[in-house]
């Protein structure tokens, strides 16, 4: 099911790349907002620490980390993006410019902004297909790769 | 004049600021190389190493710096006068913080995204870790101390707030179960949330909470009795799982930047109220004087050492293109450059429009004690401007204030819990290691005793104390801004380039620290205040040993850079 295996690989990384845009969104463990400059907590590779008040946030990122890496893997071209959902001035504007440009009615489009805004999100061309929890890599890769297939061949 | 010039002043410096010394920074000091493979590429791994647009790394470098003591420092130094204020953070965003927080990004980048403390050790001297650590210690206690004090200021003297600023706390903890515990999406719970919040508002109004009738039970005045209140929410808040509350809150805090930044500049355009208060200000005799305090009470706002932490700690893992440092690191530094300026405006066109401005700044202890409440005023104004009953424009922004300053202790106390176990370990105490409650206990104690010093109370009669605080606040966030400067400076010197451009607000800096902890030296010591005094020497003596250490490296390398040229002029 790999689908740049299925298309002349140069053209589908390419045409993938010009065309489609994979948003994985997930919680950077890390305090984000509010606390300011002045209450940086969090990473595991700081000389502050904090990795365990994160491992939640950890564990998430661990697991897009191999989703991200599978599909840089098996399609190439494609836009890969990881965000944080509390990044809202980028995240949603991305979200409704992707789906709008994707011909998703305003109804689906305000949808997929909402289940977008989750600790965990997986978003193909402004459309969610996961959110809040994440299924197996594979599941989640080739379910990607299953709708980048379907609008290619379309 | 009208405040809406003042932003089109500012905001055209910001302009010319990144059009030229930006530029100035990406090709000459920094030689920023469009073929550099960053961390991002080189160590892509999808989880910390991932290669980001520059808008999407922008709002995170950006939201993760921006908070509520942009908006304290200003407040303080408009005392001064709006024009020295104002001068500072323009000049200092665009030839400190924007050199400072670039470079950050770019030296870390150029280590494979090693952070901060880390580099100091490496690029300064293996001292420079202890010191990085020490540093931090002092800045957080100093930032819990202050924000301690702003919150009880903000409650008692707007106990309409009170209400509101309670009921975050449920809220967010209804998200953190939703988003956590059930998978489900966060931003429309959080959207629900804050205006739950904003609805709450006019019901605290109806209803304020007063503390005095406890207060007066146990004998305390009623901005203590708020102090103790605080740090024991702090103690319990930083001892839950930061998915419970912390994370959730984020939610609500992102949003609520927003909308105070954005009411705030529409306030100002609507209303086009003028400035009230004076260019420079005929100060109250025995007064601080501007030079050298101006530089330390406005910190965040117009140069932030903690933002280097922000920049080598995630920022520079993601920079896809080097030459996109310029952009998020000096871009960042420019937002928050107009933070700093939305709260001169609130203090000065804001609170005159509102009131009387020379009352509210008639000495420094009221203008140190009541900042917060001045800005309060300030935004309530605007945001009449727009419509909106300055109560409850006053209102929403305490809580805009009050919601950060509690975010920022929450946060604040469990990374002194880190700074503390980290520094028992390397002075060999080995009681402290593990013992969570225990180090969360010295953690919120430490900066209750500062916030409770006698005359922290701003009706107090040793005055300042507060003000006090947070120059001491000002001193060590410089000085950690002066330790990231040196790794920039002695980084570009290494490679044979001009660093004076870290080299010069790393001077200035460390002249103004070091001016300022002296003179507060003789005040704490004229007044008895023992705490700050000992907390001044303490710092003072870090300031000297980053200057000692910057001296020794910049030395280092200018010796090994003319030994290098001598031998490369031999070969020819």
């Amino acid at each position: 099911m790999n689908v740049a295996a299925r298309m002349p690989q140069g053209v589908a990384g390419d045409r993938l790349g010009a065309r489609h845009q994979l948003i994985l969104v997930r919680e950077q463990d890390s305090q984000h907002s509010g606390s300011g400059c002045c209450g940086r907590l969090g990473e595991s590779h700081t000389l502050l620490g904090g990795a365990a008040d994160f491992s939640h946030s950890r564990a998430r990122m661990e697991a897009v980390g191999e989703v991200y890496r599978a599909l840089a893997e098996r399609a190439p071209g494609l836009d890969l993006v990881v965000a944080d959902p509390r990044n809202v001035v980028w995240l949603y504007p991305a979200v409704w410019r992707a789906a709008r440009a994707h011909g998703m009615g305003l109804g689906a489009t305000l949808r997929s902004m909402a289940r977008a805004g989750s600790p965990i999100a997986v978003v193909l061309d402004g459309d969610t297909l996961f959110a809040g929890r994440l299924p197996a890599t594979e599941q989640v890769v080739e379910s990607v790769l299953g709708r980048l297939s379907q609008r290619f061949d379309a | 004049m009208p405040a809406f010039f003042l932003i089109v002043i500012a905001l055209f410096a910001f302009y010319l600021g990144y059009k030229f010394y930006s530029k100035y920074l990406a090709e000459k000091v920094y030689a920023l190389d469009p073929n550099f493979k960053t961390p991002a590429h080189e160590l892509r791994d999808g989880v910390d190493f991932v290669p980001t647009h520059k808008h999407v790394l922008l709002g995170h470098h950006f939201t993760s710096v921006a908070g509520a003591a942009p908006i304290v420092g200003p407040a303080i130094a408009v005392y001064w006068g709006w024009l020295p204020a104002l001068v500072w953070v323009v000049l200092g965003t665009i030839f400190a913080a924007g050199v400072h927080d670039m470079g950050s990004i770019v030296v870390s980048a150029r280590n494979r995204g090693q952070n901060i403390g880390t580099l100091s050790g490496k690029v300064v001297s293996a001292r420079a870790s202890t010191l990085f650590l020490l540093i931090i210690f002092f800045l957080l206690t100093l930032v819990n101390a202050v924000f301690g004090v702003v919150m009880a200021i903000l409650f008692q003297s707007n106990p309409g707030a009170v209400i509101p600023a309670l009921i975050v706390i449920p809220i967010a903890i209804f998200i953190g179960q939703w988003a956590y515990r059930l998978g489900r999406s966060i931003i429309i719970p959080s959207i629900i949330g804050l205006l739950l919040l904003y609805g709450a508002i006019p019901v605290g109004q109806a209803y304020p909470i007063y503390v005095d009738g406890l207060a007066e039970l146990v004998g305390l005045s009623v901005q203590t009795t708020w102090i103790i209140l605080i740090f024991a929410y702090t103690w319990i808040a930083s001892r839950l799982p930061v998915w419970v509350l912390l994370q959730p809150r984020d939610y609500i805090n992102g949003q609520q930047l927003l909308v105070a930044l954005a009411v705030i500049f529409a306030g100002v355009l609507v209303g086009w109220d003028t400035i009230a208060a004076p260019a420079i200000n005929e100060v109250a005799p025995n007064s601080p004087h501007w030079f050298p305090y101006l530089f330390i009470t406005i910190a965040c706002g117009a140069i932030s050492g903690f933002h280097s932490l922000v920049a080598s700690g995630t920022t520079s893992k993601q920079i896809s293109n080097e030459t996109e440092s310029r952009f998020i690191g000096y871009g960042g530094a420019l937002g928050e450059g107009a933070l700093a300026l939305a709260a001169i405006l609130a203090c000065t066109a804001g609170l005159g429009a509102a009131g009387d401005w020379s009352a509210a700044y008639s000495d420094f202890g009221a203008a140190s004690g009541g900042a917060l409440g001045h800005f309060v005023t300030g935004t309530g104004h605007f945001l009449s401007n727009l419509g909106i009953p300055a109560t409850l424009g006053a209102t929403f922004a305490a809580v805009v204030v009050i919601t950060f300053a509690g975010t920022t202790m929450d946060t604040g106390v469990r990374l002194q819990r880190y700074i503390l176990e980290e520094i028992a370990e390397l002075a060999g105490i080995k009681a402290l290691a593990g013992r969570v409650n225990l180090l969360t206990t010295l953690a919120v104690l430490i900066p209750l005793a500062l916030a409770l010093v006698p005359g922290g109370d701003s009706s107090g009669s040793k005055g300042f104390a507060f003000g006090r605080l947070w120059t001491l606040f000002g001193t060590t966030n410089q000085l950690t801004a002066g330790l990231a400067l040196s790794i920039i400076g002695v980084w570009v010197l290494a490679r044979n380039r001009n660093p004076l451009a870290a080299l010069i607000p790393l001077v200035f800096l460390l002249f103004m620290t070091t001016w300022a902890l002296i003179l507060n030296l003789f005040a704490f010591f004229a007044k008895g205040d023992w705490l700050l005094l000992a907390m001044d020497a303490a710092i003072f003596v870090l300031a000297a040993w980053l200057a000692v250490e910057a001296f020794t490296a910049f030395n280092r390398e200018r010796v090994a850079n003319k030994t290098r040229n001598a031998k490369t002029a031999e070969q020819r």
